[in-house]
């Protein structure tokens, strides 16, 4: 800059912040200030250093200056050589003024965290569990079909809902099998049991007592006690009346996670977060009470306990435990320790001698699994079962499904 | 008197407000939407700045952290109603309904005066941090007033099946109008109650055309005549922009503020015309995008396995060697990619050229009287607008 001159000048518009008048001023650029002559005889200088520029303007010829401290006062350069100048030479342009009130900040962000952890975690569990013993059943019936249609939208991947199976002898074995098992005296009210035609490898009791079992556990089932004794776990479930609890506690705190999310990605967080809870439905005190109903049920109805220990233990092995993190926010307990449970049971079964006839016979056992009307049995994994191979009815109109990415 | 108005130069540019919504829309994905008052802040400088009536920039002085305590506060009140009075409701629903539907409609209906609530304070906190020539603008106090106006309007105007909408614009337009402050200047809504009522023609319009259409052909059973209900269904569509762009310029040709009057050259076809080569480029652009992220999906499948593509996609278990996390991790970054990509492209050519359409015809009538105004005090109101900010109402500009 040797040899240049010392100061440049030119016309700018000054704002007072005082009166909406404009005034049409020269400003002066020496090396450590910039002089402002008002109209009216009037100097201000503003050094250099205090120099600010506003951020994220459209117009980037120009230059609104302010001076640090000063929350007022604004000069609008145009002239290009100042406006060049002033970007190469001062300083502090772009330095922000330090945050306010970082404590009312902190103390706003804790309170609004403790305030929708007490919602989510105290209020609304408490609340639902009072509200869930009080809902009559036509009340709950209407829960639960609201939800079995949501789940059957949700899991579709063409807007058509997702087709329940309905083979008849299916249905027949599907029902020897909930009369083997006897749970009626225990439950509040019937059950309905249906199958969707779907990969998921899972079962889920619904509010009102509707039990849906997906067509993946029919073909990742090595046996029919095994599908007894996820039914029996189900039925555990609707004795308990986990699901309305359940499904009034989304209710709650399914909007207030979402206030706090806000809609910053067209709401996936919320629509993740909810499919989470209905994959998490339940407590893990709930899980473990679904279990030791099943492990008496079963052995009442001389069904061996360890089929849900088994199957448990296959799942294991092909799709592994959530640890961690990822294990806090998973529905079922660590399966390990289900495993042993179940184990445990069947040695006490086994003591009584209480383990009897198989739950379905070949026949039943393939009209299960064939329920859906497909290849069910052909895309199972190996079944270990030689009856099922072969056994094919296409239905026409439905394309098959592949197997193999699922799970 | 009106020797010289001030005409408004518009100074948004494309490029740069690409980069900025770009770098802002992923930084919110990317701390998990807490950037997002920082986003709004840096958006709104820019759109605020971008607008220059007689050659001087809008100016927004609202801070991103007083936005975030704003909705922090906001959270603390409504997660209590949302959560406790939506279980509550959903619990009556289903005992005494047997359904879901009383529970939804109770909750909204419950939600509505909160919705009006956080509109007018988000209005007053934007005013509050809105400067023009170093004079900020204001709004009184006033909320209360509006909440029951607006639940009245927005009753009446529902009831009557549109046909008074545009009354019930009106009058909360003239209530909120009428409590705005510039400076020590106080603005001044003119214009009957009726006085939109024509802006609203087209869209009745489209409106009969389309009832008059489905009606003739279900009473002929010729279905040549739902041709008409589509053709109504157009004229509505577009009657909507003939609105936008009329209800504006007639309310802001009402606007007194002292003696300074406005002007507005607005038009529904530029709007229409805006909204319609806005589309066409966003789907343009989104299209290119798809087909670049096959192409790079393509590339790295045959990096992977050469035989896939060669095979159409039909055997898929060479790929069961990836790790697992791999594919919701590509999935996510796709989502987002697409998700944040829109909302940029929809700043860039919609509401950017709509904003810069309206204020380039909009003119300040006999400017000499702004010169008197004084400052105003500043309006500190810490809740900033924090309940819109989580009842997601959209941008309150």
């Amino acid at each position: 800059m040797t040899g240049t001159p010392v100061t440049y000048s030119a016309f700018a518009d000054f704002l007072d912040g005082e009166t909406a008048r404009v005034e049409r001023v020269e400003v002066v650029l020496a090396p450590d200030r910039l002089s402002i002559h008002r109209p009216g005889g009037g100097r201000i200088d503003w050094l250099a250093d205090e120099l600010r520029a506003l951020p994220d303007q459209a117009d980037r010829r120009s230059l609104v200056l302010t001076r640090a401290g000063d929350q007022l006062a604004r000069l609008v350069v145009t002239d290009e050589a100042i406006v060049a100048l002033l970007r190469r030479n001062a300083g502090h342009l772009g330095k922000r003024p330090p945050v306010e009130n970082k404590g009312r900040i902190l103390g706003w962000g804790l309170g609004a965290v403790a305030s929708v952890a007490l919602i989510i975690f105290v209020l609304v569990p408490v609340m639902a569990n009072q509200l869930a013993a009080y809902l009559p059943p036509s009340g709950e019936k209407a829960l639960g079909d609201a939800t079995y249609e949501r789940i059957r939208m949700a899991l579709s991947s063409d807007m058509v809902p997702v087709d329940t199976c309905e083979g008849p002898e299916g249905l027949a074995a599907l029902a020897s099998m909930e009369a083997r098992l006897g749970a009626g005296p225990d439950l509040p009210y019937p059950v309905t049991i249906s199958v969707l035609d779907h990969d998921l490898v899972n079962a889920f009791a619904m509010p009102g007592g509707r039990i849906v079992i997906f067509r993946g556990l029919l073909d990742e089932a090595d046996s029919a006690e095994e599908v007894a004794a996820v039914l029996a776990h189900e039925l555990g479930h609707v004795v308990g009346r986990d699901p309305t609890r359940d499904a009034l506690r989304l209710a709650g705190s399914v909007g207030v996670l979402g206030l706090l999310f806000g809609d910053f990605a067209g709401g996936t967080v919320v629509l993740l977060l909810a499919n989470q809870l209905i994959n998490a439905q339940y407590s893990q005190s709930a899980e473990a009470g679904a279990d030791d109903y099943a492990h008496a049920l079963l052995t009442e109805a001389g069904l061996p306990p360890s089929a849900l220990g088994t199957f448990f233990e296959r799942l294991l092995e092909e799709h592994g435990d959530a640890e961690g993190l990822a294990a806090h926010f998973a529905s079922h307990p660590q399966m390990a320790a289900r495993i042993e449970a179940a184990l445990a049971a069947q040695g006490a079964a086994e003591t009584a001698g209480r383990i009897g006839a198989p739950v379905l016979n070949a026949a039943e056992w393939r009209a299960l699994r064939g329920i859906c009307g497909g290849s069910a049995a052909e895309d199972a994994p190996e079944s270990g079962m030689g009856v099922d191979r072969g056994f094919e009815r296409p239905k026409p109109g439905r394309p098959k499904k592949d197997g193999s990415i699922g799970g | 008197m009106a020797f010289h108005d001030l005409r408004t130069d518009y100074a948004g540019r494309g490029g740069p407000m690409f980069r900025l919504a770009l770098r802002t829309g992923v930084l919110t994905v990317l701390t998990l939407g807490i950037y997002r008052f920082w986003m709004k802040t840096r958006m709104r400088r820019y759109y605020w700045s971008a607008i220059r009536p007689g050659g001087l920039p809008l100016e927004f002085t609202g801070r991103p952290t007083e936005m975030l305590t704003g909705f922090l506060t906001a959270v603390v009140f409504l997660a209590f109603y949302i959560g406790i009075v939506n279980l509550v409701l959903m619990f009556f629903s289903f005992s005494l309904f047997n359904g879901e539907a009383p529970a939804y409609a109770v909750s909204f209906i419950g939600l509505a005066p909160v919705i009006f609530f956080a509109q007018y304070r988000a209005r007053r906190y934007i005013l509050a941090r809105t400067r023009w020539r170093g004079i900020r603008f204001g709004l009184e106090p006033g909320v209360k007033g509006y909440v029951w106006r607006a639940t009245w309007w927005w009753l009446l105007a529902l009831s009557t099946g549109g046909l008074l909408w545009p009354v019930k614009t009106f009058a909360l337009e003239k209530y909120r109008t009428d409590r705005m402050w510039y400076g020590d200047a106080q603005f001044k809504q003119t214009g009957g109650l009726f006085s939109l009522m024509t802006a609203m023609k087209h869209v009745w319009l489209g409106a009969a055309l389309i009832a008059a259409g489905t009606l003739a052909a279900g009473l002929s059973e010729e279905p040549v005549w739902f041709v008409g209900a589509a053709m109504g269904g157009v004229w509505a569509v577009l009657g909507l922009a003939y609105w936008r762009a009329q209800s504006f310029k007639r309310l802001l040709e009402g606007k007194r503020l002292g003696e300074t009057g406005f002007r507005s050259h607005a038009r529904g076809g530029r709007i229409v015309g805006i909204y319609l080569t806005g589309s066409m480029a966003i789907s343009a652009i989104m299209s290119a995008l798809l087909f670049g992220i096959g192409i790079a999906i393509g590339i790295a499948l045959a990096l992977i396995d050469p035989a896939l593509l060669a095979d159409g996609l039909e055997d898929l278990s060479s790929l069961g060697a990836l790790p697992g996390w791999v594919f919701p991790i590509v999935g996510l970054v796709f989502y987002f990619t697409v998700f944040v990509l829109w909302g940029v492209l929809r700043e860039v050519f919609i509401t950017m050229p709509v904003a810069r359409h309206l204020a380039e015809t909009t003119e300040i009538v006999n400017p000499d009287a702004l010169a008197g105004i004084r400052q105003r005090a500043r309006d500190e109101f810490v809740e900033a607008e924090g309940f819109a900010d989580a009842l997601p109402l959209g941008d309150g500009i």
